[in-house]
């Protein structure tokens, strides 16, 4: 298989970006951004909202010879000439095309979100560029209250960002608790509290109906006094592209195992906008496994797509989360530990003796290595799972028996230096203490012992 | 009674030898040798202990084509046997058929003889040695980074002065324990260490932070605190633009390295990495050091690159009390690489291709440039290729135990039996020793003079302190015989302190220039630092504080990525191995082993109790431990300082090496010793079918 020569990637984001990464020397690679910036890691998009970033530490580095188009946006698909064509009316031949075009934000049905000169009021923000990042990042200090319109993962984000920033910021949740399509009450009740305890509060339950001048206004009798309304409630993958170039499209773009479109093997799709095996994904792993596989693919290689275990992990100041896989779908012995004193619930879910999806909230002491036992699927022993979420307990015996090594460089036992009269004898008989010197402490309170017992009849 | 220096590690302890009546030899503390004070682990306190032992070697054998057993023969016979192979092998086939494998054990005069003996003598470019496996993959970073590469571009004692040291992949305490006296007195101070290892070792009980990341995840670390660095506007902007090149595209690659992301591939937590950025984010002084555990691995040089890529940003090199060093492991790893007995190198630390590097050797050495052989094959590239059509056919070795040490030893066993001629020389049968067709007693310690270079680049001077057995001879004596058989007499020296004094003319204008140093000047100085040009030149304790040794004077920050071990865990390897070190023996165990005063303890496993209940292994019980190259069965350690995840076996005795993986770094050509997917069982349950299913194997 011939190394294709000109691969044109529509879209400039973080798969975009992974793809060229993959392709660096192996292809000439053309990325056709949308946005105006270069591109960015968007995960990190809360991080800019809340300060710990500057937008320059979220810039992502294109491997060399790279053609990079800003603010290109594409407009049709000509796929029997085998081109793009912008929406400036230039074209761009390929001879393979990658869409990489993610997804886009969908508007909940509020009133008064939008005016009546079709453009957005303006106290409404969404959260899906560096753009919209940027927008509300200039509205923050003018802003004395914020209500965030969705209490999933980049709403609890986005929540804990403006409290950060000093805004009295409130979050309105339509489902029964906070994170509804990944955990479970306990969990997104544990999160409620926490937030509350931040400053935040939550509104679950409720859904926003109505923008009016005096605030949002709940479905619940509440009108929440807002200076700004950040709809973080939901995407979809963005496919107007693919369909209007008549590829398949269900949910996302449809690609087969070798992330190639079922409709024309020169035309794949990645990322967010990919749909593989009935599921589409919202996170970055995924995208660049599938950037991974694609890239080597079209190296020549015969890798193939089976689908990713993914791992959520809520990136906000004073809230722990992680969600590995989907733990209130995929089924199994639940193994849970719930402290609300804590304020912590982890639960693994166990099939096999592997652990197939797990919830940890409040506490991710042990996060390394479960993710490490999810993502290699790690048949374990029975007791495994509840050891896991127990506390590590280490236990030293208060009296060292006299056959415990206390000097490791010498290889001495407390009884040999038991059997010494003074920190000299012991140096000059033993050699303990004379090595690493971390044996000093236990030998003097050895010898100290030692007279103790020598005195007490 | 004499000064020297223990015979074992890179810390190169002080010591000093008595003779209380005649015969004996005892060790005593010289506690004014500024590195260790008198202090001194077990192995340096019964270093004499192979002294006089039944198991030295004190005449030459030579493999008898009829019994194939080894049998005594005189030293004449022994060299001629040895020349006249030699000699017919290279008119048959060519100088590169014999090739010249040495140690990071060896004084430096003997490194620069055997170098000396491969490429004037020989003529051959087939030289290498084990210094390799030990810390090539800093020394690549180092070169690549600051132009040169001493371990540690400043004393040991500058320890004590940082505030926060960050160890990765080393275990001081039982490597080289003297050594974690510094952690305790810069902790007293109010300084605070971190230790980065998979296993919480006795070092990291003496540290503030401890983070145990996978095997082979070090790189991914760095890049993680350096992305959370970058964004805490912890870099030393000013120093970054005036001192380094290259940072801007290192910044750019950050972004892709998110803690939450660096958490899942190394398993080390997020909020671990912040705390630990904010840590190093504060301090006014950081020194990162690393050993083997960040090196050897088949991406070390880029793993010690981004380490030094954090230090550089932090503005650490160069500063008192800060910046980047390796911390060697074998006694000489140091002067060992200096001197020309790598493949690629020239006394001094000079290029082996480049013109006016060959020059300058060749007149120091009387020949021709021309007649220099080129580069040639790399450690585990040169044992590979044995015994192969277009490989070696003789193999000459010295300081070194291949056998145990080689990574997929097996493998190197089996190209070591392919040779036409083996010849070992060492003071105890070795386990390579037991497989060669000639083996040449030689001194030890304390029986010959010498210099080693610490870790530090302080070259120090071992004394002969008493009179080597009968029938042995020095490997200087071992080489000379063989250049006056093989036509060039003179060529090699045997007095130890001219062939220093042609190694400083040597390695005079090279980076390791040691023109300036004699042994009275060693003697007198506790030690002299190189560079040291001249004999009016202080040496040079401390590097790069105004500049660095790159031709514009800046450190080069390299862009350097995260892909893991080569060989990831399966279904059928679902674990991580790592290897190690015990603090009661050294290297190969060549010599510890035999010292009687030291517990042989044997190999064992250490893994957590989590995994020992999930195969049903008790403490003390056999377990089999099987990669893709061998398997080994040792007794089970049933520890929780190790990650559930991961089993390590100590390499010193045979069988550790047969499991470890033998990809190598493509900068330094190190193997991966330090992370390789293995299976486990109790021995009971050994299942030897791979692809069975068992418990602890993955999907």
């Amino acid at each position: 298989m011939s190394t294709p020569r000109r691969v044109v990637v529509v879209g400039a984001g973080m798969a975009a970006v992974r793809l060229a990464d993959g392709l660096a020397g192996r292809a000439q690679v053309t990325l056709l951004g949308e946005e105006p910036h270069p591109p960015y890691n968007r995960i990190l998009l809360s991080a800019v909202l809340e300060g710990t970033h500057a937008v320059d530490d979220i810039s992502l580095r294109v491997p060399d010879h790279v053609d990079v188009r800003l603010g290109a946006r594409a407009a049709q698909i000509h796929r029997a000439e085998r081109e793009v064509e912008l929406v400036d009316g230039r074209r761009v031949p390929y001879d393979t095309l990658v869409l990489a075009t993610g997804s886009i934000p969908t508007l909940p049905p509020i009133r008064g979100l939008v005016r009546v000169d079709g453009r957005l009021d303006e106290r409404v923000h969404a959260f899906r560029s560096l753009d919209d990042c940027l927008r509300l990042d200039a509205a923050v200090p003018g802003a004395r209250a914020a209500v965030v319109v969705g209490g999933g993962l980049l709403g609890l984000q986005v929540a804990r960002a403006l409290s950060v920033r000093g805004l009295d910021t409130e979050v309105v949740e339509g489902g029964e608790h906070l994170l509804r399509s990944q955990v479970d009450g306990k969990a997104g009740r544990i999160l409620a509290r926490d937030l509350r305890r931040l400053g935040t509060t939550v509104y679950t339950g409720a859904r926003a109906v109505r923008l009016t001048d005096e605030g949002l206004v709940l479905d619940n009798g509440f009108t929440l006094d807002t200076d700004l309304v950040v709809l973080t409630s939901g995407g979809r993958p963005s496919t107007a592209l693919a369909r209007r170039a008549g590829l398949t499209v269900r949910r996302g773009v449809v690609v087969d195992d070798g992330l190639a479109s079922v409709d024309d093997p020169v035309v794949h799709a990645i990322g967010d906008c990919a749909e593989h095996g009935g599921r589409t994904t919202g996170f970055v792993p995924p995208a660049w496994e599938q950037a991974g596989i694609l890239a080597d693919r079209l190296a020549g290689s015969r890798a193939t797509y089976a689908g990713s275990r993914t791992v959520a992990r809520l990136r906000a100041s004073g809230l722990d989360v992680a969600v590995l896989g989907d733990p209130e779908h995929i089924g199994g012995d639940v193994v849970e530990v719930t402290n609300p004193v804590l304020g912590s619930h982890r639960k693994l879910v166990v099939r096999d003796g592997v652990i197939v999806g797990a919830t940890l909230v409040g506490d991710l002491s042990q996060i390394g290595l479960i993710t490490q036992y999810y993502d290699r699927g790690t048949v374990l022993a029975q007791t495994e799972p509840g050891a896991l979420l127990m506390a590590e307990r280490p236990s030293r015996p208060s009296t060292l028996p006299d056959d415990a090594e206390v000097c490791a460089c010498a290889g001495v036992t407390a009884g040999r230096v038991r059997a010494c009269t003074s920190l000299e004898d012991v140096r000059a008989s033993t050699h303990a203490t004379t090595g690493c010197g971390g044996c000093a402490d236990s030998v003097r309170s050895l010898l100290a012992s030692r007279t103790l017992e020598g005195i007490t009849p | 009674m004499t000064r020297t220096h223990c015979p074992y590690c890179s810390l190169q302890c002080g010591m000093t030898l008595e003779t209380p009546h005649r015969g004996a030899l005892e060790v005593a503390p010289w506690p004014e040798f500024p590195v260790n004070r008198g202090a001194l682990c077990r192995k340096g306190w019964t270093a004499t202990g192979l002294r006089g032992s039944r198991e030295r070697l004190t005449t030459p054998l030579v493999r008898d084509r009829a019994t194939g057993e080894l049998r005594a023969v005189d030293w004449d016979e022994a060299l001629d046997l040895v020349a006249g192979r030699l000699v017919a092998l290279r008119r048959d086939h060519g100088p590169d058929s014999v090739a010249v494998f040495g140690g990071g054990g060896l004084t430096n005069e003997k490194a620069y003889a055997l170098g000396k003996f491969a490429r004037a003598v020989l003529g051959t470019s087939q030289v290498d040695y084990n210094g390799r496996w030990c810390m090539s993959s800093a020394a690549s970073a180092s070169h690549r980074a600051f132009g040169i590469d001493r371990g540690l571009p400043f004393p040991l004692a500058d320890v004590e002065d940082t505030e926060v040291l960050v160890l990765v992949g080393s275990n001081l305490a039982e490597t080289m324990p003297p050594a974690a006296r510094h952690l305790d007195r810069l902790r007293e101070r109010g300084g605070r260490v971190v230790v980065i290892d998979p296993r919480r070792t006795p070092t990291a009980d003496r540290a503030d932070v401890v983070v145990q990341p996978l095997p082979g995840t070090d790189l991914a670390v760095a890049l993680g605190l350096l992305h959370l660095l970058a964004a805490a506007g912890a870099v030393d902007e000013h120093y970054v633009a005036t001192r380094t090149t290259g940072f801007e595209d290192v910044r750019r690659s950050l972004a892709a390295w998110w803690p939450e992301r660096v958490e899942r591939v190394s398993g080390v937590s997020a909020g671990e990495l912040r705390d630990l950025a904010g840590l190093l984010a504060g301090a006014e002084r950081v020194m990162v050091l690393t050993a083997r555990g960040a090196e050897q691995h088949s991406s070390g040089t880029d793993t010690v690159s981004a380490w030094i890529n954090l230090t550089l940003a932090l503005g650490m090199c160069g500063k008192s009390g800060a910046g980047y060093g390796c911390l060697t492991g074998q006694g000489n790893g140091q002067g060992g690489r200096e001197h020309g007995q790598k493949a690629d190198q020239l006394p001094g630390y000079r290029l082996i291709d480049d013109p006016v590097a060959r020059d300058h050797v060749a007149r120091v050495w009387g020949v021709e440039a021309g007649s220099l052989p080129g580069r040639g094959r790399s450690a585990y590239e040169l044992l590979d290729a044995l015994g192969t059509r277009e490989g070696p056919r003789a193999l000459l070795v010295h300081g070194s135990n291949i056998v145990v040490s080689a990574p997929n030893a097996g493998h190197v066993a089996e190209r070591l039996a392919a040779l036409d001629l083996l010849v070992v020389a060492d003071l105890v049968m070795s386990e390579t020793a037991a497989v060669a067709d000639v083996v040449l007693p030689v001194t030890q310690w304390a029986e010959e003079t010498g210099t080693m270079t610490n870790l530090e680049g302080r070259v120090i001077l071992r004394e002969r302190a008493v009179v080597p057995p009968p029938g042995v001879r020095t490997d200087l004596e071992v080489l000379a015989g063989l250049a006056e058989r093989l036509g060039r007499p003179g060529t090699i020296g045997t007095d130890p302190e001219a062939v220093f004094a042609e190694l400083g003319r040597a390695s005079a204008g090279g980076s390791a220039d040691y023109a300036g140093i004699d042994y009275h000047r060693i003697r007198d100085e506790y030690g002299v630092f190189w560079p040291c040009p001249s004999a009016d030149h202080p040496g040079t304790p401390r590097l790069f504080a105004d500049r660095f040794p790159t031709p514009d004077g800046r450190a080069r920050c390299v862009v350097v990525e995260h892909h893991g071990p080569a060989e990831v865990v399966s279904d059928d390897y679902p674990l991580h191995l790592t290897t190690g070190r015990v603090l009661a023996q050294y290297q190969s165990g060549a010599q510890t082993r035999r010292v009687r005063d030291l517990p042989d303890s044997g190999p064992f496993v250490e893994l957590h109790p989590q995994l020992a209940d999930r195969i049903g292994a008790r403490d003390g019980e056999p377990v089999v431990v099987v990669t893709r190259r061998g398997e080994l069965e040792a007794p089970a350690s049933v520890v929780d300082t190790i990650r559930p995840d991961t089993v390590f076996v100590p390499f010193h005795w045979v069988g550790a090496n047969r499991l470890t993986n033998d990809a190598l770094d493509p900068t330094s050509r190190m193997p991966e010793f330090k992370a390789c997917a293995a299976r486990i069982s109790t021995a009971r349950d050994r299942v030897a079918t791979p692809g069975t299913r068992l418990v602890g194997a993955a999907r």
